[in-house]
């Protein structure tokens, strides 16, 4: 089986020795939709140039169903780009802009102009065919842009925060379009973006980088419920962690002596070492918040040691979602949501309460 | 009252500038509809004529004031500063589309190009027509030695305009263009060309008219034929008449006529421009 996209031990570094993407590693399948996420500066957009062939590339290879495209130019590789500030030829309309790729490969005039009608049509851009870009809305440049990719065939579609100039309105429902136009077309999406709803939104599996080196690479769900990084768990959701020293450790069951007594996990990535340090990631929406006049018997049935009392300090509703504040005896603030109806009679601003998890919920991170 | 001092002063500083600046071309037009042949270049006006612009083409009866000998000279200055201006501008976008990647000893090239506009002209003259004369030994003309002179002096204010202009010069369209699986040279042609097109008209205009009034490098260095300028100094040792001035009116007339060409195509250019930016800011 030959994969789409196969980077392998990639590395770059700028002239002046600054190393910008380190040892990156990724086999990407035709048709997989994924997303290189992570905060400004940390490497996303210089690979996807690597990959266009817009940086070179210092270490590693690079191959394209199969073949090794490293020191092939820009023009010659399979790829095409959709730009942030989509990069229209404005000099041209936008036939001839989406015309333009199909004309200078020497596509017969009929044919390239068939093609083109088929993809303005797809794109509801018929209307607009003759005017120049400049003179249409954002979302209107961005289907242009991806009309003029789309129209070339490329083998894969390089996405350089294609959603980042619009609103955010616009951005939800061509974030939708875009899906449905992938799963339709089968090729293969690599798009990069520092926001992380779009990548958890759109992609098969998300590759989250931090300081030019691969965190994690996971679907969405697997990224969100069982992150494997401290960096990981605090970019991606709300998750609450809480750091502590391994104290007994098994197939399913970790014991992690912390501020709060010990707590009880299921280890998820193997079987933690005794003694070392680690932290326990708790999603969001893995607590739960208890009223102070719940019996201690009760919590221990439920969630086992898991238990924390807490003081409530906010409350705060907004439509039919509560939204909670609270801080753990250590001072640690924790924020998170629930339905109203669960919460609204047993908790008060500035009470007591418990906040209360089950080992399954959480992760843990070894150090 | 302060200000409205002040304004009075900048007033009087505007039009002592504008006096200056347009006081000598007003006389010369002037004095140019002299009565001819017997009216000298000086007032009082004796009678209103258009004689001396007849006599530019040849359309007056002999007299012992001969035509200027400009035909030749006018016809070697256009076409030395057509040539100059298609080099300088070709050199000009080709090495400031160089210096758009920084590369090992860029600020000395740099330096050096610009020095071409920085030398005092004579020298570089008189420098060439050495060169040729004693070092090289080739005959000196208008179209080689005095053409070189022009070129070296003109291309860096080429350079400079084409600079500025890939310096705002938005590459991700090239990339663009790349990516659609276009080579860099139909790229350069299909795409970066037509965008920085006003910029290259802008270099040719400062091409053209600095070689076609340029005296102290082509002195020494345009040989035997003269150009324009030179001819023009040429007639000033023997006597001055009227006629001159007629020239002088008529070039300058030529000068505003090739602004207004340009001054139209940047206008469009421009208008599109702005077009565009305010649809930007609608969407």
């Amino acid at each position: 089986m030959t994969y789409d996209l196969q980077l392998s031990h990639i590395g770059k570094v700028y002239d002046n020795g600054t190393p910008a993407v380190i040892d990156f590693n990724l086999d990407v399948n035709k048709g997989e939709f994924i997303a290189f996420l992570g905060p400004s500066g940390c490497g996303k957009t210089t690979t996807l140039r690597m990959i266009a062939g817009f940086e070179s590339i210092t270490s590693g290879d690079l191959l394209i169903r199969g073949k090794r495209v490293n020191d092939l130019p820009p023009e010659r590789r399979p790829t095409s780009m959709i730009f942030q500030n989509y990069a229209l030829f404005p000099h041209m309309t936008v036939r001839q802009n989406v015309t333009f790729g199909l004309e200078v490969k020497g596509t017969a005039p009929a044919e390239a102009k068939r093609k083109v009608d088929r993809i303005l049509d797809k794109l509801g851009l018929m209307e607009v065919a003759e005017i120049r870009p400049t003179r249409l809305s954002g979302g209107q440049r961005q289907r242009i842009a991806l009309a003029r990719s789309l129209v070339v065939e490329p083998d894969i579609l390089l996405l350089d925060e294609p959603l980042g100039a619009l609103d955010a309105n616009l951005r939800k429902s061509i974030q939708n379009e875009l899906k449905l136009l992938q799963r339709d077309l089968g090729i293969t999406f690599v798009f990069v973006t520092h926001a992380q709803s779009e990548a958890l939104a759109l992609s098969d599996r998300i590759v989250v980088m931090n300081a030019g080196r691969v965190e994690q690479i996971s679907p969405p769900r697997e990224l969100y419920t069982r992150p494997q990084s401290i960096f990981v768990a605090r970019f991606i959701g709300a998750n609450t962690l809480i750091s502590g020293q391994v104290r007994q450790a098994s197939e399913g069951m970790a014991r992690l002596d912390s501020a709060f007594g010990t707590l009880e996990v299921q280890p998820s990535h193997g079987i933690p070492e005794i003694g070392a340090a680690a932290s326990i990631v708790l999603p969001a929406e893995a607590i739960q918040v208890l009223p102070a006049t719940t019996p201690e018997s009760a919590l221990r049935a439920d969630y086992g040691s898991n238990v924390i009392a807490c003081t409530i300090n906010r409350l705060q509703l907004v439509g039919h979602i509560l939204q909670i504040g609270l801080t753990l005896p250590n001072g640690e603030p924790v924020s998170l949501e629930g339905h109203a109806d669960k919460y609204r009679d047993t908790l008060t601003a500035g009470g007591a309460a418990f906040v209360a998890w089950k080992p399954q919920d959480a992760t843990l991170i070894s150090h | 009252m302060e200000q409205r001092f002040l304004k009075s002063v900048l007033g009087v500083y505007v039009a002592a500038f504008v006096i200056f600046l347009y006081g000598p071309f007003i006389v010369l037009t002037i004095l140019s509809f002299q009565q001819g042949p017997d009216g000298g270049p000086q007032f009082p006006i004796i009678e209103w004529s258009t004689y001396w612009y007849q006599q530019l083409f040849g359309l007056t009866p002999p007299s012992r004031i001969a035509p200027l000998p400009f035909g030749d000279a006018l016809i070697r200055s256009l076409i030395l500063s057509m040539m100059t201006m298609v080099v300088s501008t070709v050199l000009g976008v080709m090495s400031a589309q160089a210096f758009r990647r920084k590369f090992k000893g860029s600020s000395v090239v740099f330096y050096l190009i610009v020095l071409g506009m920085m030398v005092p002209g004579v020298l570089t003259g008189l420098g060439t027509s050495l060169l040729a004369n004693n070092v090289i030994g080739i005959e000196r003309h208008w179209y080689t030695t005095a053409f070189a002179t022009h070129v070296s002096y003109t291309f860096p204010f080429a350079f400079l305009v084409m600079l500025a202009i890939l310096n705002r010069f938005d590459a991700s369209v090239e990339e663009a263009a790349w990516s659609l699986g276009v080579d860099p040279w139909t790229t350069f042609r299909k795409i970066t060309f037509p965008l920085i097109f006003p910029g290259v008209l802008s270099a040719m205009l400062f091409a053209f008219t600095l070689s076609l009034d340029e005296f102290p490098r082509t002195l020494f260095a345009s040989g035997r034929d003269q150009t324009l300028p030179l001819a023009i100094y040429g007639t000033f040792s023997v006597e001055i008449h009227p006629n001159i001035f007629a020239f002088g009116v008529l070039t300058t007339l030529f000068s505003f006529a090739l602004l207004s060409v340009y001054g139209i195509l940047m206008g469009l250019s421009v208008r599109r421009a702005r077009r565009q930016a305010m649809q930007e800011d609608i969407a």
